[in-house]
């Protein structure tokens, strides 16, 4: 995954700042690739083997809040959680002051759980609701459906944005 | 016949000119389904609190056995851990086998006029998004990769939420910063 990562160029901050400022969306096809992929295999597959999978519940208030924390934090620093170890292992030295902040932060999430959070997060769960569950349909089906259109959508896309004149 | 003969090379010569992100996108799908097969979908953010969990129950056990939190994320030695360990070494492989040079600090924003201004940066980012991946209950592999994957609402609205935020963000440093 970190080999994958690196050389998609997902680990240096400048090429996550050009997809988030819609102007390279390299990374953002490589995530739709992979959950295109992804969803069709893993579901393709549910039909014949059990499979792992693991929903998060939906606590509104909290995913979204969380949601909006992380936005600032990936655009500000360009990185995200796993990006930035990738980037160690590579050398880049904000990765590492990403990683420490990163360690705080999860120290801080610790101290104040109890107090602030619990409270925040249970509000509106909706619990571990999917897209077929909600919708009464066949998870296979939404899955491939899911897929097609994403990779439709990718291919449709452009790569650069900014055409260099 | 023909057409059998035709189109072999053609599907061929598609593949190998397939972009990066499309070829590599196809083996990371790939790589989460059969994560997904084996123990469980791929996350990285859990790891964060976990670290900060093992070196507590070093340093002072009782809070650390007090502390809901670190007792529901539990011990290090999870399958979790062992994807970011990897993630480290990956990164690391990737940059020597490639033989890329090692990456001077890039100026991300227009705004960052010294090393200084990128690794407070950096280090804000990084306080964040784990901050917020935590409340959420997970990241852009835990939420939005794997959450979508497996059609998760919550990975919907949690990926809606950092791409609206995170765009808006990046475009306001763009157009204050010079």
């Amino acid at each position: 995954m970190g080999v994958l990562i690196q050389r998609v160029g997902a680990s240096s901050p400048m090429m996550i700042l050009r997809n988030l400022r819609l102007e390279n969306l390299t990374v953002i096809k490589f995530m739709a690739t992979t959950i295109a992929v992804g969803a069709m295999v893993a579901y393709g597959l549910s039909a014949f083997v059990p499979m792992h999978f693991d929903i998060k519940p939906l606590y509104l208030v909290g995913v979204a809040v969380g949601g909006v924390i992380f936005g600032v934090g990936f655009a500000v620093g360009g990185y995200c959680p796993g990006t930035c170890v990738v980037g160690a292992g590579e050398g880049r030295k904000d990765a590492f002051f990403t990683i420490a902040g990163g360690i705080i932060g999860a120290l801080a999430f610790t101290l104040v759980f109890e107090t602030v959070i619990t409270p925040l997060v249970k509000m509106t769960d909706f619990g571990k609701v999917t897209v077929a569950s909600a919708l009464g349909v066949s998870p296979i089906a939404t899955a491939m459906v899911l897929g097609v259109v994403f990779l439709f959508v990718v291919w449709k896309l452009p790569t650069d944005v900014t055409r260099k004149r | 016949m023909g057409t059998a003969a035709q189109v072999q090379p053609a599907a061929a010569t598609a593949v190998k000119r397939l972009p990066p992100w499309a070829s590599l996108g196809i083996i990371f799908g790939l790589v989460s389904a059969a994560s997904i097969l084996t123990w469980g979908p791929i996350g990285v953010s859990g790891t964060y609190p976990r670290f900060i969990g093992a070196i507590l129950r070093r340093i002072d056990p009782a809070y650390a056995t007090a502390n809901p939190y670190l007792e529901k994320m539990g011990s290090l030695l999870k399958p979790e851990s062992f994807l970011v360990l990897g993630l480290l070494i990956g990164g690391f492989l990737a940059a020597r086998v490639w033989r890329v040079a090692k990456p001077a600090i890039e100026r991300v924003h227009a705004a960052e006029h010294s090393t200084r201004a990128r690794y407070m940066n950096s280090f804000i980012g990084g306080f964040l998004i784990i901050f917020g991946a935590r409340i959420a209950g997970g990241c852009t592999s835990g939420h939005i990769i794997s959450g979508i994957t497996q059609g998760a609402l919550s990975g919907f609205v949690f990926a809606a939420a950092v791409f609206a935020v995170g765009i808006g963000t990046a475009k306001l440093i763009a157009a204050r910063g010079n």
